[in-house]
């Protein structure tokens, strides 16, 4: 009896319940981590095979991509020619051979040897992938602040205030990422002296990059928020919360945030994907390091090593991002946190 | 990956130009750096902040952007002064032998790579056995297949040997790719003398951050200047950052704000403004300007008429000037560029716009008729020319705009040409490089001598393809020409010949010429003597001092 009394009081939070862990939930939620790792190993390793053998599905062949890389030529080579370079990379192998090899060094944390480089991909990839992954985690943040600051201010405000809000989210959502590259470092960098041309990694320098990114995302972000925080703001709860006598604002941050920003959480997680991948247009525009510009010359050198690399690494980050995604919804809607 | 690359080649180059009046407004107001201290005190040490553009996979390898670099970290046993005489380097004076198949250097003595190795005649010979071994196929094409030997005679003494005689040899091997690096470091890993190549230079690799910058130290015990050089011991400034900036706006921003010293390439769009604030230097690179390739063996320009009237059809010289501001040469010569020796300027006289000319040559070829469209037809097939280009590596946005400009005037001729353009990853790929896959494709090819004739045309044999002809034009009298203008006994005699070659290929209308390679610096006003050296235009800092 009494239990029942509990289970149907509201005022007991069921959260609570879901804290006190049985024998059974804890084998259940190590079952789920196996399941959720064997499924990210899966997700890596299919990612890793399909760039794989979708860089060999292009027509042309490694060794002449790599012979007229290195003499900046145009042109079909000899068998003569092509020979040592084949044997060099072991292009001469069969090509399930080849897979296996890569396949099997990925378990060992190999990612094999750039073709260009000449240097293993981990390391190719390690001196990037920090400010690449600074780059992409404050833009995505900056996106978020600034999508929340304007979605607070403007949704449902008088009618030329809304029009701003919305305005401007269109705007900079469509905006190319190169234009605003270079209007910001013209504005900026340029004429204002503020931030510097050539960015480098340091803070000052990551400033103008980050902003480049973030503006259309936070755009983006922004115009998925706006519908749904208008729906919400009609809903009954905040009319209820309303004749509490909450404040305007305390009802905008407390309640109708919270219900809103699901749709951008989930877009969040590609889109940090998306970002790191992405990122090349203001590492070009702003001389700064990443892996979006070693990306870009391995697509066009054909460094197959490199690109499965990167792929892989960008696949990473979504698996986690999503995992992070996942989890965020646990925190924000507390119904989750039953199931 | 490939339509997102495009798309943003494309961004680049018109956001370029958006941006380029922003940019030019911009720097007038702020005072520019440094500019009216050309006069002042001679300032020892420094750091040359160099914004370049591309960023090479390897620093030494036979692709220009790395000879760029090299110049600057290794030595060539000789070099070229800018009208065109060979002058000593490392080699301090050398001997030919009468029949011309004999050369033996004498090297200066004494000196030292940065790994401490000596700098002997066997080190040398030890880098020639390396670049014929494929250490460098640019190099090896450069002397192929000329080169027979080189061997040691004792210490400072070298002698390399030819099967033939071949007059541009000494000329060839002022190019960077002839860089000689230490025989020590060249046993070591692939990546390590991709990272840090060897040599005895002005300057050393200190530290290669990748996707940023290349940081390059002064030798302090640098004793191996060439002849051409404007003063005499190690380099004045302390260090050289070459960054990679790819972004032609912000390249030529972090210059006018000071953030960079020197820059190369500078937009065409802010040539007039750089010119004022800055001094400007451009390079006009021998060697094959960038011209149209015409497949010869394929397709509608496999008939004389129809390629001559191709040449005739369009304003090139207008269009070249419309794309470019004016800043880079019209080159109607499209075997040999202007600034190379033995350039032939009657060749360049050929071809002018002539519509009428034109239309005569295609009736006169069969393509009589016209359809709904207004192209040329011929037994039902359209006069139809696929016309592929390497968009954004040898054709920039502005080299992409002369195309768009002559396409609309072929048209009115009756040419239907269709503009491919190629990702880097398909032209290095080799998908437009067979006779079936393109009827029209720019290209260009740098070298100091018209002995580039041989590299680009000598004919195609079953032992030895010649895979550098993209117009796949074989022709047995102009192959005979050529190699008598390589093994000419002097410089008057092998003009003439390579001069009748140049005729031969421009009467067949085996290419077509376009522009003129060009590269350009950008140097502030308190920096001077940083300058381009003769035989490719590689940016020479050793040099170079600040003024305060």
């Amino acid at each position: 009896m009494t239990t029942a009394a509990e289970a149907a009081d509201p005022a007991v939070p069921i959260p609570a319940l879901s804290r006190a862990p049985s024998a059974r939930s804890g084998v259940r939620a190590v079952r789920w981590g196996l399941v959720k790792l064997a499924l990210a190993i899966l997700v890596l390793v299919a990612a890793a095979s399909v760039t794989f053998f979708a860089q060999l599905l292009v027509p042309g062949d490694r060794a002449t991509t790599i012979l007229n890389q290195q003499t900046g030529r145009a042109q079909l080579w000899s068998a003569a020619d092509l020979a040592p370079v084949n044997h060099q990379f072991g292009f001469d192998r069969p090509l399930a051979v080849q897979y296996v090899d890569y396949v099997s060094g990925l378990f060992r944390g190999d990612l094999g040897t750039s073709y260009t480089q000449h240097k293993p991909v981990t390391e190719v990839i390690g001196a990037q992938i920090v400010p690449s992954l600074v780059l992409t985690v404050a833009a995505l943040v900056t996106a978020w602040v600034l999508s929340l600051v304007v979605i607070l201010v403007t949704v449902k405000r008088r009618r030329f205030v809304t029009a701003i809000g919305s305005t401007w989210e269109a705007l900079t959502a469509s905006l190319p990422p190169y234009w605003i590259g270079v209007v910001l470092l013209v504005v900026f960098a340029v004429e204002l002296r503020v931030f510097p041309v050539i960015g480098g990694t340091g803070v000052a320098g990551t400033v103008l990059p980050v902003l480049t990114l973030a503006l259309p995302l936070a755009g983006f972000l922004g115009q998925v928020t706006r519908d749904e925080f208008e729906k919400v703001l009609d809903q009954p709860f905040i009319t209820t919360a309303r004749t509490r006598g909450m404040s305007d604002t305390g009802v905008r941050l407390k309640h109708a945030l919270r219900h809103s920003v699901l749709p951008a959480v989930t877009l969040s997680g590609w889109a940090l994907g998306s970002l790191l991948s992405g990122a090349v247009i203001a590492e070009n525009v702003f001389g700064r390091p990443g892996i979006g510009q070693v990306l870009v010359v391995a697509v066009n050198t054909r460094d197959v090593p490199t690109v499965s690399g990167i792929v892989l690494v960008v696949a990473g980050v979504y698996v986690i991002a999503n995992l992070l995604v996942d989890l965020a919804y646990v925190l924000i809607d507390s119904r989750l946190r039953a199931s | 990956m490939t339509r997102f690359t495009r798309a943003r080649l494309v961004a680049v180059g018109s956001g370029a130009l958006l941006f380029s009046s922003l940019l030019a407004g911009c720097g007038a107001d702020a005072p520019a750096t440094g500019a009216g201290a050309g006069t002042g005190t001679k300032v020892q040490g420094g750091t040359i902040i160099y914004g370049h553009e591309q960023e090479p996979p390897c620093l030494y390898g036979g692709w220009l952007q790395q000879a760029y670099i090299d110049r600057n970290i290794l030595d060539s046993l000789v070099t070229e002064a800018d009208d065109g005489s060979i002058k000593p380097w490392l080699a301090t004076d050398w001997k030919v032998s009468d029949d011309g198949l004999t050369y033996t250097f004498t090297l200066k003595p004494g000196v030292k790579f940065t790994d401490g190795t000596a700098l002997d005649a066997q080190a040398v010979a030890d880098n020639f056995a390396y670049w014929e071994k494929g250490g460098n196929s640019t190099a090896q094409v450069s002397i192929d297949p000329y080169f027979a030997s080189a061997k040691a005679l004792d210490t400072t003494h070298l002698q390399v040997t030819l099967n033939k005689p071949y007059l541009p040899l000494l000329t060839m091997l002022t190019q960077g790719y002839f860089g000689i690096q230490s025989p020590t470091a060249l046993k070591r890993s692939d990546k390590e003398n991709c990272e840090q190549p060897i040599g005895s230079g002005a300057f050393k690799v200190k530290e290669w951050k990748h996707g940023q910058e290349l940081i390059l130290v002064k030798n302090p015990d640098y004793t191996s200047w060439p002849a051409t050089a404007k003063h005499q011991g190690p380099a004045i400034v302390d260090e050289v950052d070459w960054k990679f900036l790819l972004d032609p706006v912000a390249r030529y921003a972090s210059l006018t704000t000071g953030e960079s010293n020197v820059i190369y390439d500078v937009p065409t769009v802010n040539w007039k403004d750089a010119q004022a604030k800055f001094e400007v230097q451009q390079y006009i690179t021998p060697g094959k300007p960038v011209s149209i390739y015409m497949n010869t063996i394929k397709g509608v320009f496999t008939d004389k008429l129809v390629r001559q009237a191709f040449a005739y059809g369009a304003d090139r010289k207008s269009a070249v000037e419309a794309g470019f501001h004016g800043v880079i040469p019209y080159e109607n010569n499209p075997s040999v560029s202007q600034s190379t020796p033995g350039y032939n300027p009657e060749v360049a006289k050929a071809y002018p716009y002539d519509t009428a000319k034109a239309n005569q040559l295609l009736d006169q070829a069969g393509w009589t008729t016209r359809d709904s469209a207004g192209y040329r037809t011929k037994d039902g097939k359209q006069l139809e020319v696929r016309f592929a280009f390497p968009a954004g590596s040898v054709m920039t946005g502005e080299g992409s705009t002369v195309l768009q400009i002559l396409q609309q005037q072929w048209k009115q001729v009756g040419f239907n040409v269709e503009l491919i353009p190629e990702t880097q990853a398909e032209t290095f790929s080799g998908k437009y490089s067979s006779p079936d896959s393109y009827d029209a494709q720019p290209w260009y090819w740098t070298s100091p001598s018209a002995a580039i004739l041989w590299i680009v045309w000598r004919p195609s044999t079953k032992d030895s393809p010649n895979y550098n002809n993209s117009s796949f034009y074989d022709n047995d009298e102009l192959g005979t020409v050529i190699q008598q203008g390589n093994s000419a006994a002097t410089t008057e005699e092998a003009n003439k010949f390579y001069g009748q070659a140049q005729q031969i290929i421009q009467d067949n209308a085996a290419a077509v010429g376009l522009y003129t390679q060009t590269s350009s610096i950008a140097v502030a006003k308190n920096l001077h003597d940083v300058w381009l050296e003769k035989s490719q235009g590689e940016p020479v800092f050793s040099d170079a001092y600040f003024t305060k």
